[in-house]
């Protein structure tokens, strides 16, 4: 026998309490591990996403580029418009790989809104090589054709070979494409020719966006000031976008980070209070352990070990809880934030896990140090008495 | 050679603002292999010389020597190591841990003594005290007699050469005290200094010296007349 099984037949002797109180440190550790790994998983999922937009930076008509941006990115339509001269333009800029020109128009179709986006296949595709077609993607200059997203292919039952009246003028347009899964915004879009969208929505030589790769991400900045020059023009780099949808979940992250604060002070007060009582059940049995020759530093680590077995138990049953039911907290949060990147967010990060395992055993620490202080400096004979404090 | 030696010893404790004065002084020698009682009425000071004699308390003033040493003005530390090597200890209350088996609980001191865990010696302390039956058993199971009898042998498992014993008989009906004594008495025969608080007169005259205290003094050493020991429990 030594300390640590002792420690382990204390604990036994109030099994309800025992439970009771690592169920606490389950919850508290539970939240934490949670909310810690949506955060991580958060940005990186967001980044992901900005990454498989293919583009660097986009370049918008002047007003509000933040708006602007978030509307591209999740279909919208935006009343100010580039032109093809602008398309031109930055084109000739230094350091531009690819500039290809969006039009982004929407149309209501029994009371649910479609997105329309007007493309050229030819600069368009080369910043979308994750995009795979049932069928075939348009090339350029043919007309009346359309590739469409699978989760809008789904809705509309439509298939490659369906043929659609589209637009003011019905005209016929036949599906030539449907997008596998992306698993963004794009699997709800309709894709046109650039020429096709501009005339069905009568914005001939008008573009709603360009978006620009860049030669190398050192050159975003220099390719950015220079697409300033143009009066109309102004430029959002994904980095920008990404910072700021980080600023507007900011305000939801630090209400869940004090969730997480008071749903640890509460367990760690609750742990204290059950040391702090299984101590004071035993003064007496703690003088006997003195009188036959435990000094303070047994006691001491006695009460410690025990407060870490409950803590440790309960971090590690906590992390468990919160990777089983990841998915649940998952949908509570996406709830809460106020843009929420498709990939998943709760991942097995092995750092984390340690980080929460090392968080339970330093709470263990502090809930016990002051009752296992308490309990090793009490005098013998006064604790036999059962004379406490 | 005296194995405990006590010169002036006196104890006062605070009790709100006032002094309340336990012993005062108190002059004791216990030879080596003796069995003594200490009796008393209440509040006379009993546990508090108890106490002090077994290292749980330090005297106000005074000298306590215990086998040769020196005690008084120790720290905590050195009185925690005179407890492990020199004294064991018996209580009213058994103080046995509820979830460890007797042998566990006779071998608890061995934990914190540092001793390696000796079944063997565990089974030889469970004979001597009549309970080889009952070794796997946990406190719960166990008759109050017996439960003292499991203390005793816990208070014996680092071979003390005192054993101290606070009214180890106070929770107990009177035949299973006298198996008690019986037992105290056996220990005594193997050499073991033995000293006990007691309320029970006819119980303390069994021992072979009764030292009574009275308002923090000892009154006399009166040589206790032995009581027939009774043909069985």
């Amino acid at each position: 026998m030594n300390l640590f099984t002792l420690a382990v037949k204390n604990l036994q002797r109030r099994k309800g309490r025992t439970i009771l109180t690592v169920a606490g440190v389950a919850i508290a550790v539970a939240i934490l591990f949670s909310l810690l790994s949506f955060s991580a998983g958060y940005e990186r999922e967001l980044t992901k996403e900005m990454d498989s937009l293919g583009f660097h930076l986009l370049a918008v008509p002047k007003g509000c580029p933040y708006e602007a941006t978030t509307l591209i990115l999740h279909g919208g339509v935006i009343p100010k418009y580039l032109t093809n001269e602008d398309l031109v333009r930055a084109r000739a800029t230094d350091g531009v790989v690819i500039a290809a020109p969006l039009l982004l128009q929407q149309f209501v179709k029994d009371g649910t809104p479609h997105i329309v986006y007007g493309i050229e296949p030819d600069v368009m595709l080369p910043l979308k090589p994750a995009w795979k077609v049932d069928g075939r993607f348009f090339t350029v200059n043919e007309t009346h054709v359309m590739v469409i997203g699978s989760t809008l292919a789904e809705k509309e039952n439509l298939a490659p070979g369906s043929v659609i009246p589209f637009g003011p003028l019905q005209e016929p347009f036949t599906i030539i494409g449907v997008l596998k899964p992306t698993g963004s915004e794009d699997d709800n879009f309709h894709f046109l020719p650039l020429a096709d969208a501009q005339r069905v929505f009568k914005k001939e030589g008008f573009i709603t966006a360009i978006a620009v790769r860049a030669d190398d991400v050192k050159h975003i900045h220099d390719i950015s000031v220079e697409l300033e020059k143009v009066p109309d023009i102004q430029v959002v780099t994904m980095a920008q976008v990404t910072g700021t949808i980080m600023n507007l979940v900011g305000s939801a992250r630090s209400l869940l980070f004090s969730v997480i604060v008071i749903a640890i002070v509460i367990s760690a007060a609750g742990i204290t209070n059950t040391l702090l009582m299984s101590v004071n059940e035993r003064t007496r049995e703690i003088g006997m352990m003195k009188a036959i020759g435990a000094s303070g530093y047994h006691i001491g680590v006695l009460l410690i070990t025990e407060t870490l077995l409950i803590t440790t138990i309960g971090g590690i049953i906590g992390i468990i809880t919160a990777l089983a039911g990841s998915g649940l907290i998952e949908m509570f949060v996406r709830g809460l934030v106020p843009y929420a990147p498709t990939g998943s967010f709760v991942s097995f990060d092995l750092y984390l896990i340690a980080g929460c395992l090392l968080f339970s055993i330093g709470l263990g620490l502090l809930c016990g140090i002051y009752p296992a202080w308490k309990s090793a400096r009490l005098s013998p004979m006064e604790a036999i008495r059962g004379e406490w404090e | 050679m005296s194995i405990i030696e006590a010169t002036g010893i006196c104890k006062t404790y605070p009790r709100g603002r006032e002094e309340v004065c336990a012993l005062r002084g108190v002059d004791l020698t216990i030879e080596k292999g003796e069995f003594v009682s200490i009796v008393g009425p209440s509040g006379a000071g009993k546990t508090a010389l108890m106490n002090i004699l077994g290292c749980l308390d330090t005297p106000s003033c005074g000298t306590l020597t215990i086998d040769g040493v020196q005690v008084t003005g120790k720290g905590e530390a050195e009185l925690v190591r005179i407890r492990r090597e020199h004294i064991g200890f018996v209580f009213q209350q058994f103080f046995l841990i509820p979830t460890l088996t007797v042998a566990e609980n006779i071998g608890l001191p061995l934990l914190f003594s540092g001793t390696p865990y000796d079944p063997a010696k565990i089974e030889i302390l469970l004979e001597k005290v009549g309970l080889s039956h009952r070794a796997d058993h946990l406190p719960g199971q166990l008759s109050g007699g017996e439960m003292q009898r499991v203390a005793i042998a816990r208070a014996l498992v680092n071979d003390p050469r005192i054993l101290l014993a606070d009214e180890p008989t106070g929770n107990l009906d009177s035949v299973t005290a006298y198996g008690i004594y019986h037992l105290f008495e056996e220990l005594h025969q193997q050499g073991i200094t033995i000293i006990v608080v007691t309320h029970n007169h006819e119980l303390a005259q069994r021992a072979g010296r009764v030292i009574t205290i009275r308002d923090g003094l000892v009154d006399g050493g009166v040589m206790g007349a032995r009581a027939p020991i009774p043909e069985q429990e």
